[in-house]
């Protein structure tokens, strides 16, 4: 990562920004998880009582032991990771197609990918639903991950990405006489291992938190992912006698989702780099 | 060259497309097939050509909605642009902690809109809220984020800036890396100033950055949804109503599919226009070959 | 290599998971509500010591399961209320066997052939309809037949802090003093405020368009205003709608009332005794009486009552809990199931009712264990006189969304009284005669 433009200190108002901010970033996070670590009749009484001890972690030692939480979290694990499997696959593919190779119409096809980017999901989560529901593949795992698979700007992402990557590479490989998949399979694959984190861990976490799509798509709770099962418990009135419990589970869905995140975080700026170069 | 090399191409790009034409691009031609019909979720067609287009364009609740979701929009892509350049430009550092200072503002970005919308409740809400209760604090009347009419669409407005910074700012930090260091070095050398520096340095070099950041925000934020449904329920009466929530209800509410999916077209041309003609202003000027 | 292995593992676990056990037994989807609780029921079956909605329902389903072991219960608890869910669940053909669905909202499924006429299951489950109460059937029956089992009537009462009453002159006999019209609300409210410094009223007027429409539809009934003139025209723009809506403005724009609170905020403000009457329904009798002799508590006194009369005659807007069986081609033997299903349910009515919703059953409502509970008997009578929209009314629930809108525009003052009656008008037709 390339230094700092020259000016080792942060003038002073920018500094008073970024702490502001910082300050502003961090209040609603730490305002929740006090809230979840309060009893729900406490809380009952006045919210402000979020601020002073006494704590308790009986809200989360609910949520472990009451509800299908496990179920749920497997749920979405499944379905997360193979949602990001099959976009890896499917876009590096395409990826190294477009940016690489020579066929016709290969503009056309380009262009043809990139229109689904304006094309917002409301206008096709409906129809969609109607397709699967003729074919039969609701309430199931393949239901629930295929439509993560239709992702344009993983297909733009990894465009751009292979592109940058200097063809002398290929060129040695294939004076070798290395076909064109082991080429990309064994010299620009590897290469492309931060784009592939970076796709990753957006691809995982726009599953992840998904909810329109498996409300509608898991019919029985067996199959519930984790932000529809947690909706699903959450009694109606649940805001006025159960805030304690509701604001554990929000911390609680989002543990596993900020762990990827920190194991991932510096594939994900070293990719941003490469990605934006063209 | 052989057919294998003019054609074998296909073969890395057809999975995706098939995927991809299955299920976005089918789903969305039936969509459009769909809005040319009085149908209901349950099966129910019956053709009637434009009508449903005709009757939206008479409508004034969708007109309510178009209005505020482009306020909406307003308010946020400007602000979410330059606050994240800042950042960016702040934090473009290799010290650990600026690290984690990028880290601490891309956190918001991984969590759900159910989770985001949640914590945002209880900081807006009046009664309970952590806002409400620092103004207690202070002996001042807590505030109706959620319920006055004035405040409900630049609450949705903040708790969206506070939830997508993230990747606006790691797209500029990327830019900025893209800067070279000589000429930020020919710059100290003539002496010039901060300001000058930036304007005439990095202010430009950052530009494709811009693009795309005011670009991809337009587009998602036309399409808000989640935060309007969860925490204001697009009240009171409608006045922060997006779009998409408009088409949801119309979807849900009322059952009628060809009524929703033709405000979804609408939405959809709308969205395209707007991008293209964002790309095509952006890059006016630029050389050929770029 | 790691990417392989994950991508084999996932294939691994999907092939595994869609394996399914071969199971003879007749399979029943029920579909709730009210969220979980299973952190503190598990899988009791001690019906008797559930307190709660869910807490009731969840160990009613826990014992049912324990009892029929020959039936495959599986339960769907949904995010309240259900409805898109549900509506996607038909679209995509696979319904749930029995679901929870408002008394309201039957006519909007039923209308379009998406629920299963019960009379012959509540036959099969011997259960006698006549031995519903008045407003159970009212609430069960559309165009003639029964389409769902009531569960209970929910009302809307108002709920009275009877020391703030006591302070500001309000009280009688140890009763609170209710207005008898709409000069005389505005007068108690005006005088309640100044011996107080409190609201009259404690109101969730936020992101609440039922509660609002409530009031309207209430004082229309009492009225015997005809609202629906026929099944494609609502009339709303008229002199009865204008007062009602007129007086609700006016306790707002007076500040005789909370204006910016939803239903946390406002139960906490009544809880906390800042507020004179919060009206809001049956199912917040128990919490308040409770609150009310808690040690410490600033609900100094509590009463509840139904809704004062102000225009016209006594009436109730009423509405329920029921199940409903969506429609679906069901072999012989999970209708049977369905039927055993409801028969147990039926039992545990009185049960059911110590959340404060009124019985269906006409047993429940005379027995002394209900009418022992504190204010049952002053609410007793809506069981009986409450009353919902007429049965040929389509889309109600969609057309309270629509009505409560423009409501909530014209109570806070953002459009003129008139104009918003005059809009949820054409609003309200226009959706119905699109059926």
């Amino acid at each position: 990562m390339t230094a700092a433009t020259g000016r080792n200190r942060l003038p002073w108002p920018a500094l008073v920004g970024v702490l502001i901010g910082a300050a502003i970033m961090v209040a609603p996070l730490l305002w929740t998880l006090l809230l979840s670590l309060k009893s729900n009749t406490e809380l009952m009484r006045d919210s402000a009582s979020a601020l002073s001890a006494p704590y308790t972690l009986d809200n989360y030692r609910d949520i472990v032991t009451g509800s299908d939480l496990p179920r749920w979290l497997l749920n979405s694990l499944i379905v997360s990771l193979g949602t990001t499997g099959g976009v890896l696959l499917l876009c590096s593919l395409a990826g190294y197609g477009f940016a690489r190779l020579e066929f016709p119409f290969r503009r056309t096809l380009f262009v043809f990918v990139l229109l689904g980017l304006a094309i917002p999901e409301q206008a096709v989560i409906l129809p969609r639903h109607q397709l699967f529901a003729m074919l039969g593949w609701h309430n199931s795992y393949p239901g629930l991950m295929l439509p993560g698979l239709a992702a344009p700007f993983g297909v733009f992402f990894m465009t751009q990405y292979f592109r940058a990557i200097p063809k002398d590479l290929d060129e040695a490989a294939m004076l070798d006489g290395a076909s064109r998949l082991s080429i990309f399979w064994k010299v620009l694959l590897p290469l492309s291992f931060p784009a592939q984190a970076t796709l990753g861990v957006f691809t995982f976490l726009g599953s992840w938190n998904d909810y329109w799509w498996p409300l509608i798509s898991a019919t029985t709770s067996d199959k519930y992912t984790l932000t529809v099962g947690l909706a699903s418990a959450q009694m109606n009135y649940a805001q006025t006698s159960g805030l304690g419990f509701l604001m554990a589970q929000a911390v609680f869905a989002s543990i596993p989702i900020l762990i990827v995140y920190i194991i991932f975080q510096k594939q994900i700026v070293g990719a941003m780099a490469g990605a934006a170069t063209r | 060259m052989t057919a294998r090399d003019r054609f074998g191409g296909y073969a890395f790009v057809l999975p995706f497309v098939s995927a991809y034409s299955f299920l976005l691009i089918l789903p969305f031609i039936m969509g459009v097939w769909i809005s040319f019909h009085k149908a209901d979720l349950f099966g129910a067609r019956e053709w009637i050509g434009p009508d449903n287009y005709v009757r939206l364009f008479d409508d004034p609740i969708f007109y309510q909605a178009m209005g505020t979701t482009f306020m909406l929009a307003l308010m946020i892509v400007p602000a979410l642009t330059i606050i994240t350049m800042l950042l960016a430009l702040a934090l473009n550092r290799a010290t650990r902690s600026a690290a984690i200072f990028r880290g601490l503002f891309f956190s918001s970005s991984v969590l759900s809109v159910t989770i985001v919308t949640l914590i945002w409740r209880f900081v807006l809400t009046p009664d309970a809220g952590l806002i409400a209760k620092v103004l207690a604090a202070v002996g001042l009347e807590p505030i109706p984020f959620l319920s006055h009419p004035d405040l409900t669409v630049p609450a949705i407005a903040i708790t969206t800036i506070w939830w997508g910074l993230g990747l606006p700012m790691m797209l500029f930090l990327a830019g900025l890396q893209q800067i070279p260091q000589d000429m930020y070095e020919a710059a100290a050398l003539d002496r010039a100033s901060r300001w000058t520096t930036f304007r005439h340095i990095t202010l430009p070099s950052l530009r494709r950055t811009t693009v795309v950041v005011v670009m991809l925000q337009t587009a998602a934020q036309l399409q808000i949804f989640g935060q309007a449904q969860l925490l204001t329920s697009g009240g009171p009466s409608g006045s922060s109503r997006p779009i998409v929530l408009y088409i949801y209800e119309i979807a849900f509410g009322r059952w009628e599919l060809g009524y929703a999916v033709a405000a979804a077209e609408v939405l959809f041309v709308l969205v395209l226009l707007l991008t293209l003609g964002q790309y095509w202003f952006a890059n006016r000027n630029e050389e050929p070959g770029r | 290599m790691t990417r392989c292995k994950l991508l084999l593992a996932t294939l691994a676990a999907l092939i595994l998971g869609s394996c399914g056990q071969i199971d003879d037994r007749p399979t029943l989807v029920i579909q709730r509500f009210f969220g979980e609780c299973g952190a503190v029921y598990g899988k009791t079956v001690d019906v008797a010591k559930a307190e709660t909605e869910c807490g009731i329902l969840t160990t009613m389903l826990n014992k049912f399961v324990a009892d029929n072991p020959d039936i495959n219960v599986k339960i769907n608890v949904v995010a309240w209320p259900g409805y898109p869910q549900l509506a996607a669940q038909i679209a995509a053909g696979d319904p749930p066997d029995l679901v929870t669905m408002h008394q309201s909202v039957i006519s909007d499924y039923q209308v379009r052939g998406l629920l299963s006429p019960m009379n012959d299951l509540l036959a099969e489950a011997k259960i006698d309809t006549r031995s519903l109460t008045p407003a159970g059937q009212r609430g069960a029956i559309k165009n003639g037949h029964f389409y769902a089992l009531p569960w209970d009537t929910i009302g809307r009462l108002w709920h009275i802090n009877t020391s703030l009453m006591a302070k500001a002159g309000l009280m009688s006999g140890g009763k609170p003093v209710l207005p008898n019209s709409p000069a005389e609300l505005l007068e108690h409210a005006r005088k309640f405020k100044a011996a107080t410094g409190k609201p009259y009223l404690i109101q969730a007027q936020v992101s609440a368009p039922d509660y609002l429409v409530a009031n309207l539809y209430t004082y229309l009934l009492a009225q015997d205003a005809v609202i629906f003139s026929d099944s494609r025209h609502i009339r709303l723009n008229t002199p009865e709608a204008r007062a009602i809506v007129e007086l609700y403005r006016t306790l707002n724009a007076e500040k005789l009332t909370t204006t910016s609170q939803d239903f946390p905020g406002a139960t906490a403000s009544f809880v906390n005794g800042e507020g004179g009457i919060f009206p809001t329904g049956t199912w917040m009798i128990g919490p308040y009486d409770e609150a009310s002799k808690a040690k410490g508590s600033r609900l100094g006194g509590y009463a509840v009552v139904p809704f004062p009369r102000l225009w016209g005659k006594s009436a109730a807007f009423v509405d329920g809990h029921s199940w409903v069986v969506p429609a679906d081609n069901r072999t012989p033997a999970e209708r049977r199931a369905i039927a055993r299903f409801l028969a147990f349910s039926a039992q545990y009515n009185g049960d059911w009712v110590r959340t404060g919703h009124l019985p269906a059953f006409r047993a429940v409502l005379d027995a002394p264990s209900f009418t022992a509970q504190p204010h049952r008997k002053d609410i007793a009578a809506m069981a009986a006189t409450g009353q919902q929209l007429p049965d040929f009314v389509q889309r109600q629930s969609a057309i309270q969304g629509l009505i409560g809108e423009e409501l909530e525009a014209a109570v806070t003052g953002i459009k003129p009284v008139d104009v918003a009656l005059a809009d949820a008008e054409r609003r309200v037709n226009e959706l119905l005669s699109g059926i």
